[in-house]
């Protein structure tokens, strides 16, 4: 496939980072193995940068990468980011795990990316109903933070309002403990404890998750029913006010659970109870490291 | 204590709970400085108040994780009770305020995940109020009581 104009932007942008020296490590896309994947490309040598990519079937999020020692090293990095992506990133910034100094962002304008196991049967098309939820719900199609825009040639995602982002949240929260619980327990039933979820997220960067811990030993290791919710339950919470809603937890996981029901949920909740949203401002505290004086008190006696 | 004995314990309340008249353990997580002064104050007042409740003892709601709370229901309790200082009043300055952002949501989660909300209960009672802390108790008691179908959630043991 040829280069595209999105393609070869990106690519300029790259080569001058590299060769002034400003980045010494380049994160970002490139065309995988059919023309329905795309996948992760660390460009650290000039001549490397033709490779780098982006079309609609660019899916990761490739902020997952900057919380490893391994890219860590390099210290001054550059990435390519989606909206959503770029979330994480100021996420991160505000968390103190990366310093703002030390990267360099490039934001790509994304109108939406094809849902995989859509694009894997062959559709190209990004419409409302082939791409993701995240999608749907996008305020941040042009990152609210970027060094360098990469305008996109798609054309812009029409809503019709047809397709309802996250219904099944709607649909639970009316539904009675003991139907809650079942379907949760019908959920996590599937879950194996691979932690895949852990491992694709951007922000669960901890160097000893909860689960490691194991004086005392808090979450039954084993995947039975009782440790898996637990666990679930704990993912979730450590990320409530923190998700910045990427999806990648549901896309890693391999039992397909529909995690991104729990993760929006309670991003709806804080945003309702905190008038917060995640990943906006790299200036802004996080929501449970701050509170206020006049903060929800309903719930207690 | 041995390992083997904890673990008996832990499953002592569900066998009562099975056995017929309907003894339902609840737990209360409370700060050193108010809550647990507050029930102090009641013993040594000499109220009564219902004995289905375990008092737990720590420095601050804000050290109280919502994983206890978690694992309290895994180990068969019925109900829990998070209790601390009123807001203002807290030893550490702020830590009821920062815990009370967090139970906020983790309430919310819970309900989320299909746990019956009069399940779990917060107040703040400070170490004057024990006449406060045995109503707070014997009225969360008796509504634990009153639901005794009500109990499943998906971390205890089937």
């Amino acid at each position: 496939m040829a280069n595209t104009k999105t393609d070869e932007k990106l690519q300029k942008i790259a080569k001058d980072l590299l060769e002034s020296g400003e980045v010494s490590l380049i994160i970002g896309y490139t065309k995988g193995s059919n023309s329905q994947r795309m996948r992760p490309l660390f460009v650290t040598r000039t001549e490397d940068a033709d490779k780098l990519s982006f079309s609609p079937n660019a899916v990761q999020d490739l902020a997952v990468f900057l919380k490893k020692a391994e890219v860590k090293k390099f210290g001054k990095i550059g990435i390519v980011v989606k909206g959503c992506d770029e979330k994480a990133v100021n996420a991160l910034i505000q968390e103190y795990q990366i310093s703002r100094d030390n990267i360099k962002i490039i934001g790509v304008e994304c109108n939406g990316v094809i849902r995989q196991n859509i694009a894997d049967k062959g559709e190209t098309n990004v419409s409302e109903s082939t791409v993701y939820d995240k999608c749907l719900i996008c305020e941040e199609h042009i990152p609210v933070l970027y060094d360098f825009l990469v305008e996109s040639e798609e054309p812009k995602l029409v809503l019709s309002g047809k397709v309802k982002p996250y219904s099944e949240i709607a649909r639970l929260e009316s539904m009675s403990s003991e139907e809650k619980n079942a379907f949760w327990a019908n959920e996590f039933d599937k879950c194996i404890k691979c932690y895949a979820c852990r491992q694709a997220c951007p922000l669960c960067y901890c160097s000893r998750c909860i689960v490691e811990k194991n004086t005392p030993q808090w979450i039954d290791t084993n995947s039975e029913e009782t440790g898996n919710a637990q666990w679930n339950l704990i993912r979730a919470y450590h990320l409530s006010g923190r998700c910045i809603g990427c999806g990648e937890c549901e896309r890693a996981c391999p039992v397909n659970i529909p995690l991104m029901l729990i993760n929006e949920k309670m991003a709806i909740d804080v945003y309702n109870m905190f008038g917060y949203k995640s990943g906006l401002d790299i200036n802004a505290k996080p929501v449970f490291g701050v509170f206020s004086e006049n903060d929800f008190n309903d719930f207690i006696k | 204590m041995e390992d083997k004995d904890l673990k008996k314990e832990n499953h002592v309340d569900v066998k009562v709970a099975e056995a017929g008249s309907y003894d339902p353990r609840i737990i209360a997580f409370v700060c050193n400085w108010c809550t647990y002064s507050g029930a102090d104050l009641a013993g040594t007042s000499r109220m009564k108040y219902s004995d289905n409740v375990r008092v737990i003892k720590l420095p601050c709601t804000g050290r109280i994780d919502p994983l206890f709370i978690v694992e309290a229901f895994k180990k068969g309790a019925k109900g829990v009770l998070v209790s601390g200082c009123h807001p203002g009043d807290c030893h550490y300055t702020s830590g009821n305020y920062h815990s009370r952002r967090k139970y906020a949501t983790f309430r919310d989660l819970l309900g989320y995940f299909g746990v019956d909300l009069d399940r779990v209960e917060f107040s703040w009672v400070s170490a004057s109020e024990g006449n406060k802390w045995v109503s707070v108790i014997n009225e969360f008691t008796d509504k634990i009581k009153s639901m005794p179908g009500k109990s499943t959630d998906i971390f205890t043991k089937k």
